[in-house]
């Protein structure tokens, strides 16, 4: 089976500085695979093993941000046996349709695939809608929240779960299908997958490679600010006894 | 002036679309599957699409039919759909089959020169506001952000019926059952809450948790790693980015810490009340009363204090 894992690299959230006028500093943030593809990845190197003959390729698309040499070693000691990466300015801060857009154009170049996996949503932007988008612009059949995956004779079997509800669906392949996080625990590699990551082949494009369109985005990004903190009381007591307490439970009664 | 389309898989949720619908101005037409047209106009909708009921069909599958409704009737156009799973897998759909820009989990949507939306980024860290250009522009809101129109029965409105378009590609459905573990508790609609966080120690610690809601006529609520990490709780009651945001009249936090990505959350309740024996805790930052103690002291305490 031939399978593709989608990846996005955000910046660690844990480095971000929010300046004074509440914009975001992203300066100082360390790339890293966003979160939920790391269970993409994980969801694809494992159906790769259950089937003799996988291969995996990991594929990316954005700017800068994709030439960062540890991240690429990271995401192939994670189990994919090849990585794509279209890094173009024009893909700098891309939106999802530009996104899939390219994505699509690209799993084109790669060649033939049976099945693509994407995370359930990104860590910075969190849209969710990348893998949806890529799967219509293909014309396969695709579909989200899938909390597992088995294999079959030119299709799988993916259950799906829902708000209140489990779907277990039969997907024709070739497909598109975005993982939910519980699907999996993403391992941590092993030194061996680490050292052996930097001998697997990287394959960059930019947009004009691929032949991808990037005009005409359909939505715009206007800000990305902090919430202004509400004004609250701060009337903060310490200490637990009964009397404090009961003057907490007086301050409850009066909004009640 | 644009057409504004509203659709959910959830009957319960069309109230609040619809008034999401209603602030943007004009007629308001609900697509809705099925043959019930009576509750979409109670709550505002001006005409009603029927879309025809099929048990073995698939939400998903319903995208061309919808796209076709859209494109006969015009653009601009606005789809609101409900910020709910198989939403977003419209939502998406329909973004190709209508060339039209999507935003999810709108937490607020504006029109004017193409519609504008917010919604979290970066784990709650910040907020995201987005314009869709494109002519059509399909939106997800996310729960609780529209307070629903006061239902009047006696509205009403046309009734439109929709032949089905069958998908061009189709992924079968061989089974749906009931989610272990789910409850349809809707806490963003819930006037108060009482939300616990890591500080309770075990599962069984839930009783006094639930006996203070109880006394406060609240529901209970709580942070990511309780219904997460333990499942002590179910996902539908976990508060934060990536769960419910509230916007209850009272909240009350007991043993949360306060991190942002909880209290992006909790921070749309009118007043906060905290409780941590951490005096340090950022939740008293974000509380409007708070208490420096121990939760095992503090809340059984309030709990017989509020039912004297």
């Amino acid at each position: 089976m031939n399978i593709v894992a989608c990846f996005k690299l955000v910046p660690e959230e844990q480095d971000i500085i929010v300046n004074g006028d509440r914009t975001l500093n992203l300066e100082k943030a360390t790339p890293k695979i966003s979160l939920y593809d790391l269970n993409a990845v994980e969801a694809a190197t494992e159906l790769a093993a259950a089937m003799p003959d996988s291969k995996v390729s990991a594929l990316s698309v954005g700017g800068k941000i994709l030439e960062n040499s540890k991240a690429r070693k990271d995401i192939l000691s994670r189990g994919p046996d090849a990585l794509y990466a279209v890094i173009d300015p024009a893909l700098e801060s891309a939106l999802p349709r530009e996104t899939a857009a390219a994505l699509a154009a690209a799993v084109g170049k790669i060649g033939s695939y049976d099945l693509i996996i994407c995370g359930e949503g990104s860590g910075d932007l969190y849209a969710q809608q990348v893998g949806l988008l890529l799967g219509s612009l293909l014309s396969v059949p695709v579909i989200n929240e899938v909390s597992k995956i088995t294999a079959g004779d030119g299709k799988v079997t993916v259950e799906r779960t829902l708000e209140t509800e489990v779907e277990v669906l039969e997907v024709p392949l070739p497909a598109v299908v975005c993982v939910t996080a519980d699907i999996n625990t993403p391992k941590i590699p092993s030194m061996k997958a680490i050292l052996a990551a930097g001998k697997k082949p990287i394959t960059v494009w930019s947009v004009t490679d691929i032949g991808a369109s990037t005009g005409g985005a359909p939505v715009v990004m206007q800000s990305i600010l902090a919430p202004a903190q509400a004004d609250r009381k701060k009337v903060i007591v310490e200490g637990d006894s009964d009397d404090k307490v009961a003057a907490f439970v007086e301050s409850l009664r009066k909004v009640l | 002036m644009s057409k504004i389309w509203v659709f959910s898989d959830m009957a319960s949720r069309y109230p609040e679309l619809l008034a999401a619908a209603a602030s943007l101005g004009g007629d308001v037409n609900a697509l809705v599957i099925g043959t019930d047209s009576a509750k979409a106009f109670s709550y505002g909708a001006t005409t009603v699409t029927q879309l025809p009921a099929d048990e073995s069909r698939m939400i998903e599958d319903y995208v061309p039919t919808i796209a076709k409704c859209v494109t006969a009737s015009g653009t601009p156009a606005v789809v609101l759909i409900s910020a709910t799973k198989r939403g977003k897998a419209v939502a998406a759909k329909l973004g190709i089959a209508l060339n039209a820009g999507v935003i999810n989990d709108a937490s607020s949507v504006k029109g004017g020169d193409g519609v504008t939306a917010t919604h979290m980024v970066f784990g709650g860290l910040a907020v995201g506001t987005e314009t869709v250009k494109s002519a059509v522009a399909v939106i997800t809101m996310g729960s609780g952000a529209f307070e629903p129109l006061p239902e009047d029965a006696a509205r009403k409105g046309d009734v439109v019926t929709a032949d089905f378009v069958p998908p061009p590609v189709s992924i079968k459905c061989l089974e749906r059952r009931a989610k272990q573990n789910s409850s349809s508790v809707d806490i963003g609609k819930a006037r108060r809450i009482v939300s616990i966080g890591r500080g309770l120690k075990a599962q069984e610690d839930l009783a006094m948790v639930r006996d203070l809601a109880s006394a406060l006529d609240a529901e209970v609520g709580c942070s990511r790693p309780i219904a997460e990490g333990e499942n002590w709780l179910e996902r539908e009651r976990y508060v934060g980015v990536t769960g419910v945001q509230v916007k209850a009249d009272l909240y009350v936090a007991l043993g949360i810490s306060g991190q942002i990505q909880h209290m992006v959350g909790a921070n749309g309740a009118k007043t906060i009340f905290a409780v941590n024996k951490d005096k340090n805790a950022p939740i008293f930052q974000y509380a409007d009363f708070g208490l420096v103690g121990d939760i095992y002291k503090v809340v059984p305490a309030m709990t017989a204090l509020l039912r004297k």
